[in-house]
């Protein structure tokens, strides 16, 4: 029995892990070649073999940019979890409205991200409807410099990732037994309570899915700090999409987003090998 | 469309000659380490495709975006009975890596000019039948025929070029601009708007102080740091197209911006004008090219031919707002000549190639991005 | 239709009340821009700054661009195929990784992450290096290789996410009731983590639909996809014919969903 299971085990991940393997792991690990040679001239890589774009990397003016983007793509995360989770909570416990809500959740996302984004550009600018709705309401006198700031980043980077949250903390609520909460409240636990006691902890695993979903997509961005921001400021996502086209440095692109993964590879074993993983940890028959 | 490191090599003085000669050497051995892209790409420059004959069916066509006509490909398609096949892209870079894969299927490909350079040192253009274009060829304006990545135009045909400056609006700004170095102005603060690429801010900036836009000098370059990021702070922001919009609603008064684009803006607000700064500034020019391993070249050369002519030429450009080099098109419209007008374009510097200095530009714009 | 529960109704109505108000604000956050967006495409400027009347001439112009039609096609192709298979491969995976131990299972959940944590434009570089190594011919079955393979881990990160904790004990009971793996799986551990599924599916299919990066490496002559075709178009002016793109690929969208919804509660 056992050793079946282990094979039926296997045999289950292994079309997923082919593909993985064949075409993303093989592809990244070329570039992973490629960011220790020299940089060729017209884009790809010259033979031979150097350091130098990792030691480039660590100067302060690139970790420094890396740091800012840690910052926002947490402050991002911790804003979805804010936005996401009452209204994953709300599909899950909306009966019948459940598919509708679920379906408003994602529809936004079916229209071209930068059409999202020019879209928000309109409602923000100095002449945009929140403005213009401000001042014809005598609110404001003078128009509120909205759109090229970093709340503008933030408003776009969230509207990119919130059914990220959404979605993964609506699956693990939606199979929640009512009955526990009922059970929780006949036994004299006011609903606060029971939501902090019971449904909190049994959606831990959906949060951890979510905040994962968000945050590491996140630190890869860049149209929102080009299109919102003004392009003012540099994330990584900027440098690395810069390396790959005007700046025509494939390896010291490559070296970036090797930094960047590794660093994601790591903090994300810690963190799910933290708290979290007593849910997610696997039992065996 | 993003411009960036959009180049054309014209006026190249020999350093940037021997520059270019050694990077066209060592984009072999980049190659030949890629030996990944090099699999599928043919082993000899071979013959010119014959341009002459009974057309293929089917002409696939890879372009800048918004970038043709309104009605060029129907009336071509209308004409020859070739089925067009239209896909665009957004930057020279992307055109280069995807013919560098190889098997992409295009027949016609449109690169600037430093691109031109890479596409022939990577083999990946091939020649083209001049004899089956001797109808057309003597509309093309001689100033844009024989560049330097092509000096006998035998891989390609100019089709259109530009410039960038300032697009103002005439109606809300009282004094007339007519330097780079409005943006350092702080009388108009939070309503200006440069460029979201490298090579046109520090080209800019490097014009600001009479330097070439080419320049690889240090001390010429930590200049240009300097004075952009003076100017940051008065800026909106480094945005590129879209600005357009803002510019005609009157958020921005003073943006750097190409002069296509400011064409565009200008027909929805007439107070919209361009102004070539006195210091100077740059210019491109695209051209029409036949990838290797092409499986249309007879319906390319026709498509080439096609565009050549006057009318289809001045349709071109009065759809794009960019400049033609297609002198018989300007003498039928003289509403296309400019800006920058045939006077001012003595002022034109064309962008070339960075070449192994592109990482020292590359890091002087990360730190006015920083700043 | 919900059970008699005279102890919770006082306190969580005014608590409903709230939370309804939360969710109606978050949905208004997420849909403002596309009413804006809706409405500028009935918009006679060019140039979607101010309102100068009502036009229906972009929708009129969308029948002149060829190159929109055959990327929804070409979009709505890549964008089921990709979901099918990366669905039924995550959902796989995510069974595996949470219900059995096997060698390599360590490995493949380190795996499962790269994916999330790779910029777009480097998997869109690096598959097409592959591409071109292999020498594959660039089209549709291009795209949606790589669209699977970026959708596989987000698929399995919510089945996993659906799967944990859940109670196991009915599978047991029927496998111990006699009932095969293939038919355990089906009539009990299927139903329990369709949500799962479903949302997993979902997140997909957007991902798919709405990815530019990756795609404009890996597409060729002919099988651009709609985003393909749409940042060509907004990159240089917001051209309204994309404000009406997007406003009939809502609207069919919803009126697909609404018909769907009304025959599964028929059902």
């Amino acid at each position: 029995m056992p050793r079946a299971r282990r094979l039926q085990g296997w045999l289950l991940a292994l079309p997923a892990a082919v593909w993985l393997l064949l075409f993303f792991a093989l592809p990244i690990l070329i570039l992973g070649a490629y960011s220790l040679m020299p940089r060729g001239i017209y884009g790809g890589v010259e033979r031979g073999f150097t350091l130098e774009h990792y030691r480039r990397f660590f100067d302060p003016l690139y970790l420094a940019i890396l740091l800012r983007t840690v910052v926002a793509a947490l402050a991002c995360t911790v804003i979805c979890l804010l936005l996401g989770y009452p209204v994953a909570y709300a599909i899950a416990r909306a009966g019948k409205w459940k598919n509708l809500l679920l379906f408003l959740v994602v529809l936004p996302f079916w229209t071209s991200v930068l059409v999202r984004t020019f879209a928000m550009i309109f409602l923000l600018r100095d002449t945009g409807l929140i403005n213009t709705l401000l001042i014809s309401t005598g609110i404001i006198a003078k128009p509120l410099t909205l759109l090229y700031t970093s709340g503008a980043v933030m408003a776009g980077l969230v509207y990119t990732f919130l059914p990220f949250m959404v979605l993964p903390i609506y699956a693990s609520l939606e199979k929640h037994d009512r009955t526990l909460l009922e059970a929780a409240a006949v036994l004299g636990a006011r609903p606060a309570r029971g939501f902090l006691r019971v449904t909190l902890p049994l959606s831990a695993p959906g949060v951890v899915a979510g905040s994962l979903l968000v945050f590491i997509p996140a630190l890869g961005s860049f149209l929102p700090s080009d299109l919102l921001g003004g392009a003012k400021e540099v994330l990584i996502g900027n440098l690395v999409q810069n390396q790959f086209t005007a700046a025509r440095n494939w390896p010291f692109g490559s070296a970036a987003s090797f930094v960047v993964m590794f660093g994601v590879l790591v903090g994300v074993a810690i963190y799910l090998r933290g708290g979290p993983d007593a849910g997610t940890r696997t039992r065996d028959l | 469309m993003s411009h960036q490191s959009r180049v054309a090599g014209r006026g190249l003085s020999r350093r940037d000659f021997l520059e270019s000669a050694s990077s066209a050497l060592s984009a072999s051995s980049a190659l030949s380490a890629l030996s990944a892209l090099s699999a599928c790409r043919p082993k000899d420059g071979g013959p010119p495709a014959s341009g002459s004959g009974p057309l293929e069916r089917e002409l696939a066509i890879y372009n800048w975006s918004d970038y043709i006509g309104e009605t060029t490909i129907a009336d071509f398609e209308r004409e020859t009975g070739v089925r067009v096949t239209y896909d665009t892209y957004e930057s020279n870079e992307d055109l280069i890596a995807k013919l560098q894969a190889g098997a992409t299927g295009y027949d016609i490909v449109v690169p600037s000019g430093y691109a031109v350079r890479v596409l022939r040192a990577l083999d990946l253009i091939q020649p083209i039948d001049r004899s089956a274009l001797t109808g057309q060829w003597a509309n093309l304006d001689p100033r844009f025929l024989g560049t330097p990545v092509d000096p006998d135009n035998q891989f390609t045909v100019p089709w259109q070029w530009g410039s960038a400056g300032l697009a103002v609006r005439t109606d809300l700004v009282k004094e007339s601009l007519d330097s780079w170095g409005v943006f350092q102005d702080p009388g108009l603060r939070g309503k200006m708007t440069q460029l979201d690429d490298m090579r046109d801010v520090i080209g800019a900036w490097l014009k600001f102080r009479g330097h070439s836009l080419n320049s690889i000098i240090t001390a010429e370059l930590e200049q240009a740091r300097a004075d952009a990021i003076q100017a940051k702070p008065n800026l909106k922001s480094y945005v590129s197209a879209p600005v357009k919009a803002q510019l005609i609603a009157g958020d921005v008064w003073v943006a750097h911006l190409w002069n296509g684009d400011t064409a565009q803006a200008r027909a929805a607000n007439p107070a919209i004008e361009f102004v070539l700064p006195k210091e100077g500034s740059m210019i491109y020019l695209d051209s029409l090219c036949i990838p290797r391993g092409a499986r249309s070249p007879r319906a390319a050369h026709a498509f080439m031919n096609f565009v050549l002519r006057a009318d289809q030429a001045a349709s071109i450009s009065r759809r794009t707002g960019y400049g033609s080099p297609n002198a018989a098109a300007l003498a039928a419209d003289a509403s296309l000549l400019g800006p920058p007008t045939p006077q001012e374009m003595t002022r034109l510097e064309y962008q070339d190639d960075l070449g192994a200095a592109t990482t020292e530009w590359d890091r002087v714009w990360t730190e006015i991005k920083s700043a | 239709m919900s059970p008699w529960r005279p102890w919770r109704r006082r306190e969580t109505t005014g608590t409903n009340r709230w939370l309804a108000a939360y969710v109606a604000l978050v949905l208004l956050f997420l849909h403002l821009p596309l009413l804006i967006l809706m409405a500028f495409s009935f918009n006679a400027s060019r140039f979607s700054v101010e309102w100068t009347g009502f036009t229906l001439a972009w929708f009129r112009g969308l029948a002149d661009r060829p190159d929109i039609l055959s990327g929804l096609r070409n979009t709505l192709v890549v964008g089921v195929t990709s979901t099918v298979i990366s669905t039924s491969l995550g959902t796989m995976l995510a069974l595996a990784l949470s219900r059995y131990r096997f060698r390599g299972r360590r490995a493949m959940e380190s795996l499962l992450y790269v994916p999330l944590v790779t910029p777009e434009i480097v998997v869109g570089i690096s598959l097409l290096v592959l591409f071109a190594a292999v020498g594959v011919r660039l089209g549709i079955a291009t795209i949606v290789i790589a669209h699977v393979a970026f959708s596989i881990s987000f698929v399995t990160v919510v089945v996993q996410a659906r799967l944990a904790g859940m109670d196991r004990h009915l599978e047991e009971a029927a496998m111990t009731l006699g009932a095969g793996p293939w038919r355990s799986f089906r009539r009990v551990t299927l139903p329990l983590i369709l949500p799962g599924v479903v949302a997993g599916a979902l997140l997909a299919f957007t991902l798919s639909f709405d990815d530019y990066v990756i795609t404009s490496f890996v597409a060729g002559s002919g099988s651009s996809t709609l985003p393909v075709v749409i940042y060509g178009m907004v990159r240089r002016n917001i051209d309204p014919t994309v404000n009406a793109v997007s406003t009939v690929v809502l609207l069919l969208t919803t009126i697909l969903i609404y018909l769907s919804d009304r025959y599964a509660r028929a059902r």
